[in-house]
C-alpha cells in the first residue's frame, strides 16, 4: 500500500527545471493549517508594523496610556470603547497588546538568529571536521544540553534586572529595550545546543554522498565545502528548526516575564500577564487577552513549521 | 562492558560537570547583586555597620573563591547550609517541597504517557481519518498554549466561576475542600491536585502524542514492515512486535528527560497555583537572592537531570539492543 501511494506522487510528474523552493512552496500551498498559520503570522507583522496607527491609545508610559482612568474608566470589563477591557491602574489593554506585538516579532525573530547562528555553526563544523573538534563541540554541547535551563535563565536574567545600568540603547535613532535584549540573549545561549545536534547529525549523513565526495577530490578546502555544499543542504533543516524556535522563543519569553523576571522597562504580553496576575479574581480579562495573543502567536509558527516540514523533507509526508 | 562498570563510570564523567554547573550558578548568584542589600533597602533606620555585621554572620565578607569552596565542601557532606531569610536549613525546606513538586510531576508525566500511547499509535494507524485530525489537532493547540495561560484559564472557570475546585495551594488544611459534601485529608489532596495536574498533563501528552505518532508513520513506511506484512503476519503482531517497539524509543527518551527535567520545569505551573514546591521556592529564592536555597535547588535539580539521563539510556540498550552502552 505505502509503495503504490509513494509511486503515484505526483512529484515526477511536476515540471521540469522548478526549483526545489519553487516545488517546496507548492507543496505548502496545499497544507491548509500551514497556510492558516503563515496568514495568522502575517496578521502579526502588520500589526507590529502599523502599532502606532491601529492603537487607540499610545504605549507605556506616555501620560495618554492612562487616559481610561482619567474618565472614570479603570478596571472595566470588555466593552466597543475598550475590546479588551481596562486594567486597575486604568490602561486600556487592547492598546497594550498591540503595542505588545512589536516586541514578541523581536524577541521571535532575534532568538532564532541567535540559536540558528550558534546551532548551525557549531552543527556544521562538528560534523564536517569530525575528529577533536567534533569531541570538544559536542562535550560543550552535552554540558549545555544537561543545563537545567529555566532556572539558569531566571538567575541571569535577575543579573541584568537589578545591575540594570540604562533601559534603551539607541541603535541607529531607534529605542531597543536593553533588558529584553539581554533576556533574548540568554534565551539563546540557553537554546541552541538540541538544535546543533540535529544539524550534526544531518551533516554526519551528507558527508557521505558522492557530491561531497566528488567536491573534496577535486580539491575543494573544508571551507568552501561548508559554505557551498554542506551549508545550503542544511537549509530546508535550518527553516524548519527556526520556525520552532520562534515558537518556543515567544513561549519562553512570555514565561520569563510572567514569573517577574522580564525587562520592567518593556511592556511585553508576559509582562501584561504577570501585572495582572494579584487582580485575577476581579478583572480577568487583563489576564485573558494577553495570554490569547501568546497563544495565537505560537499557534502560528507552529502550523507554518509543521507545514514547512511536511513541504521540505518530502520524505516523511506519507 | 559489566553494567556496574558502566555506572561507575558515567558517575566519575557527572562530578567535573555537577562542579562546572555549581562554579557556574555560584559566579552568575554573586553577580547578580548583594542580598543583604536588597533584604534591608527598604528599612531606612538600618546602618551600614549592621549590614556589615550581617554580610560578616553570613560569611559573603569573605572573597568568593574561599566561600565557594567552603559550599563545596558542606555540599561534599550533603549539606546545603541555612537560607538567608529565616535561617531554616536548606535541607530540611528541600525535603518538606520535593515530596510536593514530585507529587504533582509524577501524576502528570505518567498520565500523559499513558494517554498518549493510545492516541499516538491510533492516530498514526488511521492517518487522516477524523480522529487523526481531531488528536493531531488537539497536539498541535497542546504544544503552543502558554502553560500558564491555560492554567488562569482553568482557575478562572474552575474555581472563581463555577466554584468546584480550589485554585491555590496544595492542602486546605485546617479547611478542607468538601468533595461531595465530604470533608477528609486524602479527598482535599486530591482536589487541589486536579488543576495544576491536568494542565501539566496536557502539555505534556501533546509532545508525547506528536513524537509518538511522527515515529510510528517513520516506522509504518519501514521495508521491514512491508516485508512483515508480505509474510503474512497478523496486522497486530506487526504493530506490537515490531512497529511499536521502534517507534516508542524516542518517547522514552522523552519520559527520561520530563522525569530528569520535572523540577526544573515546575516554577511556571508552581506560581499559577500557588503551589508549595521546589519551583515556587526558586522563584521567590532567586528574586531576593537567597544564595543557598537557589545553589541547592539547582544542584538538586541537576543531580536529577544526569540520573535520569543515565537511567534513560540505560532503558535505551534495553529495548533496542542494537544500541550498546558501549
Amino acid at each position: 500500500m505505502v509503495a503504490l501511494r509513494r509511486n503515484k506522487n505526483s512529484e515526477k510528474t511536476m515540471k521540469r527545471g522548478a526549483s526545489q523552493w519553487a516545488v517546496a512552496w507548492r507543496r505548502f500551498k496545499k497544507h491548509k493549517s500551514g497556510l492558516f498559520g503563515l496568514g495568522m503570522v502575517i496578521v502579526l507583522l502588520a500589526i507590529a508594523a502599523l502599532h502606532t496607527v491601529i492603537a487607540p491609545y499610545p504605549a507605556r508610559p506616555a501620560p495618554d496610556s492612562f487616559k481610561p482612568l482619567y474618565e472614570g474608566e479603570a478596571a472595566q470589563p470588555p466593552s466597543w470603547k475598550h475590546p479588551f477591557g481596562t486594567s486597575v491602574m486604568g490602561t486600556d489593554v487592547y492598546s497594550e497588546v498591540i503595542h505588545g506585538s512589536v516586541y514578541t516579532v523581536y524577541v521571535a525573530v532575534t532568538v532564532t538568529l541567535i540559536t540558528m547562528l550558534i546551532a548551525v555553526s557549531v552543527g556544521i563544523v562538528s560534523g564536517y571536521l569530525g575528529s577533536y573538534v567534533d569531541d570538544v563541540l559536542m562535550r560543550i554541547t552535552e554540558i549545555f544540553l544537561v543545563f537545567p535551563s529555566l532556572l539558569f535563565i531566571l538567575v541571569f536574567a535577575r543579573l541584568y534586572q537589578l545591575r540594570n545600568p540604562e533601559p534603551f540603547w539607541n541603535i541607529f535613532g531607534i529605542n531597543v529595550p536593553a533588558g529584553l535584549t539581554m533576556v533574548i540573549v540568554i534565551l539563546s545561549i540557553f537554546s541552541w545546543a538540541s538544535y546543533a545536534r540535529v544539524i550534526r547529525g544531518e551533516v554526519l549523513r551528507m558527508k557521505e554522498t558522492e557530491y561531497i565526495q566528488a567536491a573534496k577530490s577535486l580539491g575543494a578546502s573544508s571551507r568552501w565545502i561548508m559554505l557551498r555544499h554542506v551549508l545550503p543542504n542544511t537549509l530546508s533543516q535550518i527553516i524548519v528548526l527556526g520556525t520552532l524556535t520562534m515558537a518556543v522563543a515567544v513561549l519562553l519569553e512570555a514565561a520569563v516575564s510572567f514569573l517577574g523576571f522580564g525587562d520592567p522597562n518593556t511592556i511585553t504580553w508576559g509582562r501584561l500577564m504577570e501585572e495582572g496576575l494579584q487582580d485575577l479574581s476581579t478583572v480577568w480579562w487583563v489576564e485573558m487577552f494577553p495570554g490569547l495573543a501568546v497563544f495565537l502567536t505560537v499557534l502560528a509558527f507552529n502550523l507554518v513549521g509543521d507545514g514547512l516540514s511536511d513541504a521540505l523533507n518530502p520524505r516523511l509526508r506519507e | 562492558m559489566g553494567l556496574g562498570k558502566y555506572i561507575a563510570r558515567r558517575a566519575i564523567y557527572m562530578v567535573p560537570l555537577i562542579i562546572g554547573i555549581s562554579i557556574v550558578a555560584f559566579l552568575v548568584m554573586y553577580a547578580a547583586g548583594d542580598p543583604i542589600q536588597l533584604a534591608t533597602a527598604g528599612n531606612p533606620s538600618i546602618t551600614e555597620a549592621q549590614r556589615n555585621a550581617l554580610r560578616e554572620y553570613y560569611g559573603l565578607n569573605d572573597p568568593i573563591p574561599m566561600q565557594y569552596v567552603r559550599w563545596l565542601d558542606h555540599f561534599v557532606h550533603a549539606d546545603f547550609g541555612k537560607s538567608l531569610y529565616g535561617g531554616r536549613p536548606v535541607n530540611e525546606i528541600i525535603s518538606t517541597l520535593f515530596w510536593e513538586t514530585i507529587k504533582l510531576q509524577l501524576v502528570s508525566i505518567l498520565l500523559a504517557f499513558l494517554i498518549s500511547l493510545p492516541a499516538g499509535i491510533y492516530s498514526a494507524l488511521k492517518q487522516r481519518s477524523a480522529t487523526d485530525y481531531t488528536i493531531s489537532s488537539i497536539a498541535i493547540f497542546g504544544i503552543s498554549v502558554p502553560v500558564f495561560w491555560l492554567g488562569i484559564v482553568l482557575i478562572l472557570v474552575f474555581s472563581f466561576q463555577l466554584g468546584w475546585l480550589p485554585s491555590a495551594g496544595a492542602h486546605g488544611a485546617p479547611y478542607l475542600w468538601p468533595v461531595f459534601g465530604i470533608r477528609n485529608e486524602t479527598l482535599d489532596e486530591l482536589v487541589h491536585l486536579v488543576l495544576p495536574a491536568t494542565v501539566l498533563t496536557l502539555a505534556g501528552l501533546a509532545y508525547n502524542v506528536r513524537l509518538l505518532r511522527a515515529g510510528m508513520l517513520d516506522v509504518l513506511r519501514q521495508d521491514y514492515i512491508m516485508a512483515a506484512r508480505a509474510s503474512g503476519i497478523s496486522e497486530r503482531k506487526i504493530l506490537y512486535k515490531y512497529a511499536l517497539k521502534n517507534a516508542i524509543t524516542p518517547l522514552i527518551t522523552l519520559l527520561g528527560i520530563s522525569i530528569g527535567y520535572m523540577i526544573a520545569g515546575a516554577p511556571i505551573t508552581e506560581t499559577v497555583f500557588s503551589w508549595p514546591g521546589l519551583g515556587r521556592a526558586y522563584v521567590a529564592a532567586t528574586l531576593r537572592l537567597d544564595f543557598p536555597l537557589i545553589m541547592g535547588i539547582t544542584m538538586i535539580i541537576t543531580i536529577m537531570i544526569l540520573v535520569a539521563n543515565l537511567i534513560t539510556d540505560m532503558a535505551y540498550a534495553w529495548i533496542d539492543p542494537r544500541i550498546s552502552i558501549e
